[in-house]
């Protein structure tokens, strides 16, 4: 494209007061040679938009670089369209609210933000969306349990065709096995009806939505909009075309027989809570040793979880589930006793009415841990628990029946570990694994392994607090208690929810555009094959397996698979990579573009390379809260520090730039990084720096990282005059001048 | 250590004697932590936690039994006014009490009381006849089918001399109003409502049956209570038990009467920076806290103190539940800390509306020897003091 650039200084919001505007002018005009260069005093009104819409229509101006506020303000009124490039330089938040007006410093600043600006669009062209031959919008629901229908159901409603897969003759699930749910509606004390038979119905009579029961996926390969999937049933191979994935396997309960010490397989009268279910679903209740009635109940909570023996982790839903099985032993003989042994109580929300009800009806709470199932001698059974409460071990009275709460374990938890193929060339990086399992649900052609990579405890779930209902798979959404352990209210609210997000996917995708966390962005990355050398580290690094590989180790993108965070660019030594509007070069020559005084100015450098996400908006804020930090810094923003190649490294100290402090996101087990793994792969390579600042013969405190989240702005001028007054110690960098 | 056994038939015998929401406790602790006890030191406030004697009795198992526990509670109701259950805590205490004081299980200390109770129809060993000894010289009128107000002095200003002085200034404050009221006498008993809380539920019923017969034949419609105590009985367990009369407690009988013109404080009393102290069973039993103070603001030249824990979060004097027979050695009386309150806040007298707070703050304040700066009275006599 040809461009014709088009440089608009606002002077509103204290910029025209604090800088030197037609400084900023002549500079665009003289050293960039920009032929229309205009200031206007408050660029975001119409009269502003207008001016630069004119020039647009009337001087063919294609590239608008506008000096104002911050870029993640106002992108809604400087949108001209998307043949047009925008690029937009941050002189507000990060120039004169961060910095002394009318000072020399806060102008060079001002300038070289500028020159950066100015310098980046030349290498810009509009992005040229990914499209594909025959897109699917249809949706692919794995389980055809409560989540799965509802999910499927959702999906329908909304107009989406879905193909439901369930591996059983019958939909339904664990549903097919309760006999009621907890109470969902006011007052809240008494359990509702199975809602099966209805949502099985509802899933039959929808014609959107297409059913294989005893079915299994064999098969999933491709990316959103083209994921080729294949459905073995009875014997025959189904082939489908889909868009996204909802994975909603569902849990198995925990297996009781490792509860011998809870009496479980001792005893005929110690059940589990599934056993139970089912006593009442068939209406046969009764003892299991003799077949008399159950005058005495005891549950007891936890049994094999929140315990390092066995589930560390709670269900989260084990609790309610005893209370609602009481009150089925209240309802049919109210004089019933019963004992419920908890660690904790857990019925948040309205089950609190609940618990609150059974309390009236007499229950025995019990907290503690339970030491022992003993037989009375005439066929009951007692329970010894260490009673919290009174600070004493207590016995109970000879009960009739024994309920095991046993918690839930993801479908996606069993199977063997995958094995990744042979790693890369000796001595390099050493990228930690994603924890797969082989557990045979999605057996996706991945290069990276055949299911969802797991957070914790073979759940295959994302960060939920930043990036509810993500996995680690573009496109593929878990949903229900395989995504976490849940009851039967939030795996319905979860299926929705991952619904919708799978409807974003399809729709996002079939336009060329990127998914959470960039969602709508329509660059993506292209790679010059010729110079590849086969390393694999952009297939190895990529956290969401985007890319795989040919049997000579070529990569293989998957363009509607990528988040476009940039972690491969990062990766990639020889920096082959790029997309329309970032790249290694590009990034290269701002920082090659910044103005690096000799050292007799007594004018130190240092280069910020921030994370769009949580980094540069904590910076933002500083500015937003008048914070004060040094005019030395020169601030790039990166779509993830993942994106980070180490030659920019290079690139910086070799002009004299005196520091490099990267601001990243939080990583390790309760990562906050937008792309799970990049802030923990820049750290991994910045481990790597020293060698190159050794064969440069710098000091390696030249270069830091800086862990910081959108609330940690109030640490920033802590953080970056530290690091001044570090350099300042260290002296110039010899380079300066070179 | 020795198992404790769950024992439900234990447990369901607790709830029949009254503990209906015992199981309704989820034992969160809040009412350990706000009650009276946590502030004293010593052996009782070591062993009593009340929620773990509530524990004990909702799993009907031994050891709330043992009398320091068991007694300890002196029923302030800052546990029940908190509670989030709305557990019945003081219905939980006196039905667990019952369940040994049933069987016999009466302490050595209260078996003089329960049996004067029995024997005079009052806990002060005053016999029956001298009930009356306080109103000599006063012509206090007998209640008459034609009186408006029964006026039911309780016990304890009957008998104790100190607290006589609260039955006849009311007296000469009903009189100096012109209102019509007037008293039965020795066929008066007790209230109760400090027996049931001791858990005595046979004596309770037979002071009740004997009151509400013995005002009932009299034709009683309207009752003044002098003490908070007695109003509370009156007005929460009486009426299940046929006793149903329009109660009143002297102070919001004089509230009115003030509003009305027929009754004026006009005289200018020794002390001005008085502190008033709310009974437990006037504040948060029976939610009265504005008519006591409105009397002693009206009394010319009064400055009014509030404490810090005043109304609500007021603290117990530690006479309720039957404790105004408890033997309690000093530096763990409540009374004492009320004591420190007022003397922090420079008040030259402390009031209250209740003949058992009374008792309980001149007992503490002897105690800290404060009684040169510190004057305990009861509002009634604040407020004779104040009649032209």
């Amino acid at each position: 494209m040809e461009k014709k650039i088009g440089f608009y200084v606002c002077s509103g919001c204290g910029i025209g007061e604090a800088l030197d505007v037609n400084a900023l002018l002549d500079l665009a005009n003289s050293e960039f040679q920009v032929p229309l260069c205009r200031s206007h005093e408050c660029l975001c009104q119409t009269e502003g938009v207008d001016l630069i819409k004119s020039d647009i229509e009337k001087e063919g101006v294609n590239t608008v670089v506008i000096a104002a506020c911050s870029p993640r303000v106002m992108y809604d009124v400087f949108d001209f369209g998307l043949d047009k490039v925008v690029e937009r330089i941050n002189l507000r938040e990060q120039v004169v609210w961060s910095h002394p007006a009318g000072d020399e410093d806060t102008q060079m600043l001002a300038e070289d933000q500028v020159r950066m600006g100015l310098t980046k669009v030349k290498e810009i062209e509009p992005p040229d969306p990914f499209q594909a031959e025959e897109m699917s919008k249809d949706i692919l629901v794995v389980g055809g349990g409560l989540a799965g229908m509802t999910a499927a159901r959702e999906a329908a409603r909304a107009g989406y065709g879905v193909v439901l897969v369930e591996k059983e003759p019958e939909l339904g699930g664990y549903l097919r096995t309760v006999y009621k749910l907890p109470p969902e509606n006011p007052p809240y004390e008494t359990p509702e009806e199975n809602p099966l038979e209805k949502l099985v119905k509802e899933i039959r009579e929808d014609n959107r939505i297409k059913i294989y029961t005893s079915g299994r996926v064999t098969s999933i390969a491709g990316g959103p909009c083209l994921f080729d999937v294949k459905i073995s049933q009875n014997g025959t191979e189904i082939a489908e075309r889909v868009g996204a994935i909802v994975l909603a396997t569902g849990v198995i309960p925990y297996d009781a027989s490792k509860l011998e010490n809870l009496g479980y397989g001792k005893y005929a009268d110690v059940v589990t809570m599934v056993q139970v279910e089912e006593m009442f679903k068939a209406g046969d209740v009764k003892r299991p040793s003799n077949g008399a009635p159950v005058s005495s109940v005891a549950f007891i909570l936890c049994a094999g979880s929140r315990d390092p023996e066995h589930l560390p982790y709670c269900s989260s839903s084990c609790c309610v589930e005893a209370l609602k099985q009481a009150s089925y032993f209240k309802e049919i003989n109210p004089d019933v006793t019963v004992y419920i042994f908890y660690k904790d109580i857990r019925a948040v929300g309205n089950y609190e009415l609940f618990y609150k009800k059974l309390q009236k009806d007499g229950l025995f709470f019990v907290r503690g841990n339970v030491t022992s199932v003993d037989d009375d001698g005439s066929g009951g059974l007692i329970i010894s628990a260490e009673d919290f409460l009174t600070q004493a071990p207590i016995t109970s009275e000879s009960v009739d029946l024994v309920v095991l709460a046993t918690g839930m374990v993801p479908t996606t938890a069993f199977g063997e570990p995958y094995r990744q193929p042979q790693a890369g060339q000796e001595g390099e990086v050493e990228i930690p694994a994603d924890a797969i399992l082989v557990s045979n649900i999605l057996n996706l052609q991945y290069r990276q392994g055949p299911e969802i990579p797991a957070l914790k405890y073979g759940f295959p779930d994302s960060h939920f607090i930043c990036f509810p209902y993500e996995s680690r798979r573009t496109g593929i959404y878990p949903a229900g208690s395989v995504r976490a352990p849940m009851d039967y209210a939030r795996a319905v609210d979860d299926a929705v929810g991952a619904a919708l997000k799978a409807i974003q996917c399809v729709e996002l995708t079939s336009k060329g555009m990127a998914v959470h966390p960039r969602a709508g962005d329509m660059s993506y990355p292209q790679f010059f094959m010729q110079r590849c050398t086969q390393c694999k580290r952009c297939t190895e690094e990529c956290p969401f397996g985007a890319i795989n590989e040919d049997e000579k180790a070529n990569p293989l993108p998957n363009p509607t698979r990528c988040r476009r965070c940039g972690v491969c660019m990062g990766a990639c030594p020889e920096r082959i990579i790029s997309f329309k509007n970032y790249s290694v070069g590009m990034i290269g020559n701002m920082i090659k573009a910044i103005n690096v005084p000799d050292e007799y100015e007594e004018k130190p450098r240092i280069l910020v390379l921030a994370c769009e996400n949580d980094a540069y908006p904590a910076l933002d804020m500083a500015g937003l809260r008048r914070l004060q930090y040094n005019a030395w810094v020169r601030i790039i923003p990166l779509r993830c520090l993942g994106s980070m190649n180490i030659v920019w490294i290079a690139d910086a100290l070799s002009k004299g730039i005196d520091g490099i402090i990267l601001l990243g996101c939080r990583h390790g087990d309760d990562y906050q990084c937008h792309f799970i793994k990049g802030s923990e792969l820049a750290n991994i390579r910045m481990s790597k720096i020293k060698e190159t600042l050794d064969r440069l013969a710098l000091e390696s405190d030249r270069v830091r990282v800086e862990e910081v989240s959108i609330a940690d702005y109030y640490k920033l001028p802590q953080i970056l005059d530290g690091f001044a007054e570090r350099l300042a110690e260290l002296g110039p960098n010899p380079y300066k001048g070179f | 250590m020795e198992p404790k056994y769950v024992s439900r038939e234990m447990r369901d015998y607790i709830i029949e004697m009254g503990a209906e929401t015992i199981t309704w406790c989820m034992q969160c602790g809040l009412c350990t932590a706000l009650c009276p006890w946590r502030l004293v030191p010593g052996e009782t406030s070591e062993k009593f936690n009340i929620r773990r004697m509530l524990r004990l009795g909702q799993m009907g198992m031994e050891g709330f039994e043992d009398e320091t526990v068991l007694f300890a509670c002196s029923t302030c109701g800052m546990c029940v006014k908190n509670c989030p259950r709305g557990v019945k805590i003081i219905d939980n205490v006196r039905a667990m009490r019952a369940s040994i004081v049933g069987g016999g299980g009466v302490p050595a200390n209260l078996r003089p009381i329960l049996g004067s109770a029995h024997a005079n129809g009052n806990p002060w060993a005053g016999p029956r006849e001298k009930r009356t000894v306080w109103q000599e010289g006063l012509d206090v009128p007998r209640f008459s089918p034609d009186t408006e107000y029964f006026l039911f002095v309780c016990c304890h200003s009957c008998y104790d001399p100190r607290s006589t002085k609260i039955a006849k200034s009311i007296v000469k404050l009903l009189k100096a109003s012109g209102i019509s009221f007037g008293v039965i006498g020795e066929e008066e008993s007790c209230c109760g409502e400090s027996m049931r809380k001791l858990g005595d539920e046979e004596l309770f019923q037979k002071l009740a049956q004997s009151n509400i017969e013995l005002f009932n034949k009299k034709g009683v419609k309207k009752i003044i209570t002098t003490s908070p105590h007695c109003y509370w009985v009156f007005t929460e367990e009486y009426p299940t038990l046929g006793g149903e009369w329009e109660v009143i407690h002297y102070t919001q009988l004089l509230v009115k009467l003030l509003e009305e013109g027929k009754l004026k404080f006009s005289k200018e009393i020794s002390k001005r920076k008085i502190a008033y102290h709310d009974p437990c069973y006037l504040g948060r039993h029976s939610d009265i806290y504005d008519e006591p103070r409105n009397l002693l603001a009206s009394i010319p030249g009064v400055e009014l103190i509030e404490l810090d824990r005043c109304r609500d979060l007021s603290l117990c004097c530690a006479g309720g539940g039957g404790r105004i027979w408890a033997e309690v050695p000093m530096g763990e009386r409540f009374g004492e800390l009320r004591i420190v309150d007022a003397a922090e806040k420079n008040a030259q007298m402390l009031t209250t509306a209740c003949p058992y707070c009374m008792n309980m703050l001149t007992d503490a304040c002897k105690s800290l020897n404060k009684q040169e700066s510190l004057e305990i009275t009861e509002l009634s006599e604040v407020l004779a003091e104040a009649l032209e």
